[in-house]
């Protein structure tokens, strides 16, 4: 049955984050979303819909908590999104021929640490092991000189206004260009300043990776809750 | 037939704000922060019991609000209450969901709503005859085509008001695949009526991707058809009598050989030659590029050509003369026993021709990587 990615996303990060996660509670998610996957490489809406890549990262993300990325063409997704960063720009669009948008750089962007490890879990030889297969400067460029607003707070592009929507994930995408790996193999790639260095964010629930092990340790040690209806 | 709002900070006359003119009606802008509120807090309080409004109250305080304001959910589905109990007609949602339209081409909940009501309309059993007050009842069949065509002109207005319109986009493909079912006919109607609107949105990429769409589903299509056309035949050789019901049952959709017959392979090759053209007249869209890979790689894998893929005639290929212009080209090699495999030789004349004429760093630059796809593509 048609779900909305956006749900599944949501649905699928807060139960694996509560320790909630079944085969029963996702049965068929991830093969829809793996449907939708089209023939420029992204994911649309619904099958046979235009790549979108708010809907690719969040079906994307999805099938990486529930394990089942490989059900898509991580080759043609590969293609997709690389595509979508812009020559002149640096920032990301969203979907083919359209305009640069701040809040791409972790829509899009955010992608390619996912597809990093998907193909390494396969692996593939050819990865880098410092970088991730985007211009990571060229994004950050793009967020630090054009997206920012004077007062405070970030945006889509120059011309628009703030709002926490693009604030959000402008920073998000620059933490995600700043920084690669984790643990041994973390490279750091700041442009500008020092000052500029944010700090590294999970590339699936978009949260510090220490909050997501806290979140994980402290579910892990609750009960799990009974399907029963409480008496 | 559209609405929309009137700049005007201030009221400087003692008159209704509300202007209306050859059909289309404007709203004076400093009224709304007045007007929105009211009608806002009047739903809500009716919502939360605190208030009653009867129905033709309800429908006027909804039709405002949501035209001040579609992606204001609670309002469409008060709307939704009062359709199921037979109050209000759902044509009317339509007329008021086109009209929001106007203003807002994107609304979200528009949109959803608007696919609610039609699925409220072909169940059209479960419905009280309000719908069709006074006049005959149409058929059916032709209903149901009046209602998707109606679609078609919405979805195509939105998207000429706001580029690359994915909600709209959407909702056509929906349309499509629930009201209209996917048929041949209603495939190649689309295909002829959108070839205008896209060559005049060359940038608009929900459009060339819709397309992709409809040529896809008569790839699909054709598949499934040519199936179904062998197993008929088989059944019918079986048994006469079915034979008359069966074609009785396909109704509009009629079995007969014509109407399976789609020449897939010309769509395919029309669809090249249209995009050859716009990438010839407006240089440098990435659209048409992406458009023009993805209809080639079609046209390898459509069934009813690869079985040709095997019996390539290159010396014919080497042989023909390169002095004659692209078209010509195309028309002369259609002739060959062997079309699909022409294909990447008559691309790859038309990029070296792009390549030594256009003056477009972008245009050059799609034709490089075109090149470059075409040789990767061929060699699996």
């Amino acid at each position: 049955a048609p779900i909305s990615h956006r749900s599944a996303y949501c649905a699928a990060s807060v139960a694996s984050l509560t320790n909630i996660l079944t085969p029963a509670l996702f049965a068929g998610t991830a093969e829809w979303i793996a449907r939708c996957q089209n023939w420029e490489g992204g994911i649309g809406g619904v099958p046979g819909m235009e790549a979108h890549g708010g809907y690719t990262f969040c079906g994307v993300a999805a099938l990486v908590i529930l394990k089942k990325e490989h059900l898509l063409n991580l080759r043609s997704l590969l293609h997709w999104v690389t595509r979508r960063q812009m020559r002149f720009e640096g920032g990301f669009q969203g979907r083919c021929n359209k305009l640069v948008d701040g809040c791409y750089s972790f829509w899009q962007a955010g992608l390619l640490p996912l597809i990093h490890r998907a193909l390494h879990a396969r692996g593939d030889t050819a990865l880098s092991m410092a970088h991730w297969m985007f211009d990571q400067s060229a994004l950050q460029e793009y967020i630090l000189l054009c997206c920012q607003c004077p007062a405070g707070g970030l945006l889509d592009k120059p011309g628009k206004s703030r709002d926490f929507y693009h604030t959000c994930y402008c920073l998000s995408g620059l933490a995600i260009a700043q920084h690669f790996g984790s643990g041994d193999l973390h490279h750091e790639v700041v442009l500008g300043v020092p000052e500029n260095r944010l700090q590294a964010t999970h590339p699936v629930y978009n949260i510090t990776p220490e909050k997501v092990v806290r979140a994980v340790m402290h579910f892990l040690q609750q009960p799990v809750p009974s399907l029963e209806p409480a008496a | 037939d559209e609405i929309g709002l009137i700049p005007c900070p201030e009221a400087r006359y003692n008159r209704s704000p509300i202007v209306l003119v050859e059909n289309k009606l404007g709203v004076e802008s400093w009224c709304v922060k007045f007007l929105l509120p009211y009608v806002h807090n009047k739903l809500l309080l009716y919502r939360q019991r605190k208030q009653w409004l009867n129905k033709d109250e309800l429908i006027d305080i909804t039709c405002t609000l949501l035209m001040l304001n579609p992606d204001f959910t609670t309002a469409w589905n008060v709307r939704k209450e009062l359709i199921l109990s037979g109050t209000l007609n759902p044509l009317k949602d339509l007329h008021l969901g086109k009209l929001a339209l106007t203003k807002f081409p994107k609304s979200p909940e528009t949109w959803i709503h608007r696919r609610w009501v039609l699925q409220q309309l072909i169940q059209e059993n479960s419905l009280p005859s309000l719908v069709t007050k006074g006049n005959l009842e149409a058929a059916p069949v032709e209903r149901i085509h009046g209602l998707v065509q109606e679609e078609m002109n919405v979805c195509s207005e939105a998207a000429g008001r706001y580029p690359s319109n994915y909600n709209a986009w959407s909702h056509r493909i929906w349309v499509l695949q629930h009201l209209g079912k996917l048929t041949v006919k209603v495939l190649l109607d689309e295909l002829s009526s959108t070839k205008y609107w896209v060559s005049t949105h060359v940038s608009d990429h929900s459009g060339f991707h819709y397309r992709q769409f409809l040529l896809k589903s008569l790839l699909g299509r054709t598949v499934t058809d040519n199936n179904v056309l062998v197993q008929n035949q088989m059944v019918n050789e079986q048994n006469p009598s079915l034979q008359k019901e069966e074609e009785e049952g396909a109704g509009a959709e009629a079995a007969c050989a014509e109407e399976q017959n789609v020449d897939l392979p010309r769509r395919l090759e029309e669809e090249l030659e249209l995009c050859t053209e716009l990438i010839d007249t407006y240089p440098g869209h990435e659209t048409l590029w992406c458009h023009s890979d993805e209809t080639l790689s079609n046209s390898h894998h459509s069934p009813a050509t690869s079985h040709m893929a095997q019996a390539m005639d290159v010396d014919g290929l080497n042989e023909s003369s390169s002095k004659q212009g692209y078209t010509q080209e195309t028309k002369r090699l259609k002739r060959a026993p062997v079309q699909d495999s022409l294909g990447p030789e008559v691309e790859y004349r038309f990029i070296d021709k792009v390549l030594s004429t256009c003056r477009d760093a972008d245009q050059a630059r799609f034709a490089t990587a075109y090149r470059k796809w075409l040789v990767t593509f061929l060699s699996q």
